[in-house]
């Protein structure tokens, strides 16, 4: 609990946290909107086949779920950054404990910036569609509720991958690229890739797993909820875990 | 007779008479020192004690068989060129690098089996490693938390390092000064009985020196251990009590800062006599050596002025210039240190 009450006061005391923090969120729901602004003058029978309002309007994950791992990632390279890691070492010499609290801490800041992107979102780009007299998903709709979990749970476990990946890489700037890269270029280019291997990135990556969790009318070739966000959530622990591993070895 | 020494060791040094008196008060502030210990039944069990430490980064040797210990009630000066393996000394010593081979005890347990260590060693590591938009007060709450402790002792801390009014802004507006006042005061937020500190003294100004020499030997007249780093010699002359000098990550020498004087520096007098041969010949009489500088100077090694003076009196010689030879801390640290400076500016 000492140690949780310590990382929170870390986290909660830089001005960039919050900075970030309401970027994702504004980021977020504008980009959601956008995504959805050049439907609003067609008519429903021009909407695509597997017209899916809900995912639809979760289109801002794409920028925001970079912030939130960002947020992640910053929690422990500014640390090693500064040098100030030597010092959180000799107050917290497990180096497991203090990565764990430093998780925990995180991901409850996370948690509770995707649940207000995801909210947010939902409800923006719905109030905009109706607007428009195109088909909109409500909350009580079947599946909606689980796909807005999901989505939240998506980020959520994003702002892990980012703290891991910060933990590995001990550079924000490292981290950021290697961030791009498997959030958005992987994910865009993979399934390009000739035979097999473009399958396997279209379905299994972990990222485009994640995503298919909060969609609510299944994609073409892409994987059902439960198993899609059970995947990210075990490549999550596995760079969680080589990133525990990795810090307990290396000296500071 | 103690005292007479003492006072011929501390001639050696800069006549500079801020220093005569600092180095006074040093020796009879060791006094004080030597009570405390008795008087707290300290042992050779409490404090740091390094045994045969190597650190090998690939095929460079950063840290090679040093041992050395740092006593309760002093504060031990950890003396080095740059690159001498200080800083990856103290690393190891606060678990933060790991050795290639040799042990640390702290308080006679090995590192590993400190049950709250932040209670026991306090560190400071680098006193820029802060985060810049973080507050003074809020960087001192996050370490004190993880041992349960609150605001009262981030006041607290706050207080002895004088940095209470400026605990609201972000340390990004510290000067290094600043940043080494709160970087004490992190070390000391657990109340341990030991510090390790990286050149604290660092780009403090004269005042901040002075404060922080003060503050050092307090906490050492506490009775805890204090154990600070610099590359400079003339930061160590009013500070610290005992010795430990390294040079390329091996010891080069281990004493006590009066010991390490006497043993280092050279004695010797300059004369000047209305009778320079017939004096010279009374001096080899008497057993000293001898030497005739340009000047028409004699050098006198082997004895001190007291004796020079008394040998020309009994000759009926009229001496125009009587004066010890001195040779700065700095001096016998730069000689002592020669070979082992692993970087030496080449000429152009």
């Amino acid at each position: 609990m000492n140690l949780l009450r310590s990382e929170w006061t870390k986290l909660r005391s830089v001005r960039s946290t919050w900075l970030a923090a309401l970027s994702a969120v504004v980021a977020g729901v504008a980009l959601s909107v956008l995504g959805v602004s050049d439907l609003l003058g067609t008519s429903s029978a021009d909407l695509p086949p597997r017209w899916d309002p809900t995912a639809e309007s979760l289109k801002g994950f794409l920028f925001a779920q970079l912030i939130i791992g960002m947020i992640g990632a910053l929690s422990v390279t500014a640390e090693h950054g500064t040098g100030m890691i030597g010092t959180s070492l000799v107050f917290v010499p497990s180096r497991s404990r203090l990565l764990a609290a430093k998780a925990v801490v995180v991901a409850g800041l996370t948690l509770l910036i995707s649940a207000l992107t995801t909210v947010l979102s939902f409800t923006a780009v719905q109030v905009m569609l109706g607007s428009s007299g195109l088909p909109v998903a409500g909350p009580g709709d079947p599946g909606v509720a689980r796909a807005l979990a999901a989505g939240t749970l998506y980020l959520a476990l994003i702002g892990l991958v980012g703290l891991a990946v910060g933990s590995l890489l001990r550079s924000a700037t490292q981290s950021l690229a290697v961030l791009v890269g498997i959030l958005l270029l992987v994910p865009a280019l993979g399934p390009g890739l000739p035979g097999a291997v473009g399958d396997w990135f279209a379905r299994f990556w972990p990222i485009t797993a994640g995503q298919a969790a909060y969609a609510v009318v299944p994609g073409a070739g892409t994987l059902a909820p439960g198993p899609g966000i059970l995947i990210l959530a075990v490549a999550a622990a596995g760079i969680t875990a080589a990133s525990h591993v990795a810090f307990r070895l290396r000296d500071i | 007779m103690n005292q007479c020494i003492d006072r011929s060791a501390a001639a050696l040094l800069d006549d500079d008479i801020l220093e005569w008196d600092g180095i006074l008060s040093r020796i009879s502030g060791s006094k004080n020192t030597l009570a405390s210990v008795l008087l707290t039944g300290t042992t050779d069990t409490t404090g740091i004690r390094a045994l045969s430490l190597t650190k090998n980064y690939g095929r460079r040797t950063a840290v090679k068989e040093l041992s050395f210990t740092a006593a309760p009630g002093v504060v031990t000066g950890f003396l080095g060129p740059n690159g001498a393996g200080k800083t990856t000394t103290m690393r190891m010593l606060l678990g933060l690098t790991r050795p290639s081979s040799g042990t640390i005890t702290i308080g006679g347990r090995p590192l590993a089996r400190l049950d709250n260590p932040a209670r026991e060693v306090g560190a400071l590591l680098d006193a820029r490693a802060t985060h810049p938009q973080r507050t003074a007060f809020h960087h001192l709450l996050a370490f004190a938390q993880t041992m349960g402790l609150g605001r009262g002792r981030v006041d607290e801390v706050l207080g002895l390092v004088g940095l209470s009014q400026v605990a609201g802004r972000r340390t990004g507006e510290f000067s290094l000064g600043m940043n080494q006042r709160l970087g004490i005061a992190t070390a000391l937020l657990g109340d341990p009985e030991v510090l390790v500190l990286d050149e604290p003294l660092n780009g403090l100004d004269p005042e901040g020196i002075r404060w922080a020499r003060t503050f050092l030997r307090d906490l050492a007249r506490e009775g805890r251990t204090v154990l600070f780093s610099s590359h400079l010699m003339s930061e160590m002359e009013l500070t610290a009590d005992d010795l430990v000098v390294v040079g390329q990550g091996r010891l080069i020498a281990e004493s006590s800062l009066d010991e390490f004087v006497r043993a280092n520096t050279v004695q010797a007098v300059t004369v000047r006599a209305a009778a320079p041969d017939e004096l010279a010949r009374a001096l080899t009489r008497a057993g000293t050596g001898v030497s005739v500088q340009p000047d028409a100077a004699l050098l006198v090694t082997g004895t001190d002025t007291a004796t020079v003076g008394r040998i020309a009196a009994a000759q009926g010689i009229a001496l125009i210039e009587l004066a010890p030879v001195r040779e700065s801390l700095e001096d016998v640290f730069l000689r002592l240190t020669d070979d082992a400076t692993e970087y030496e500016g080449q000429p152009a």
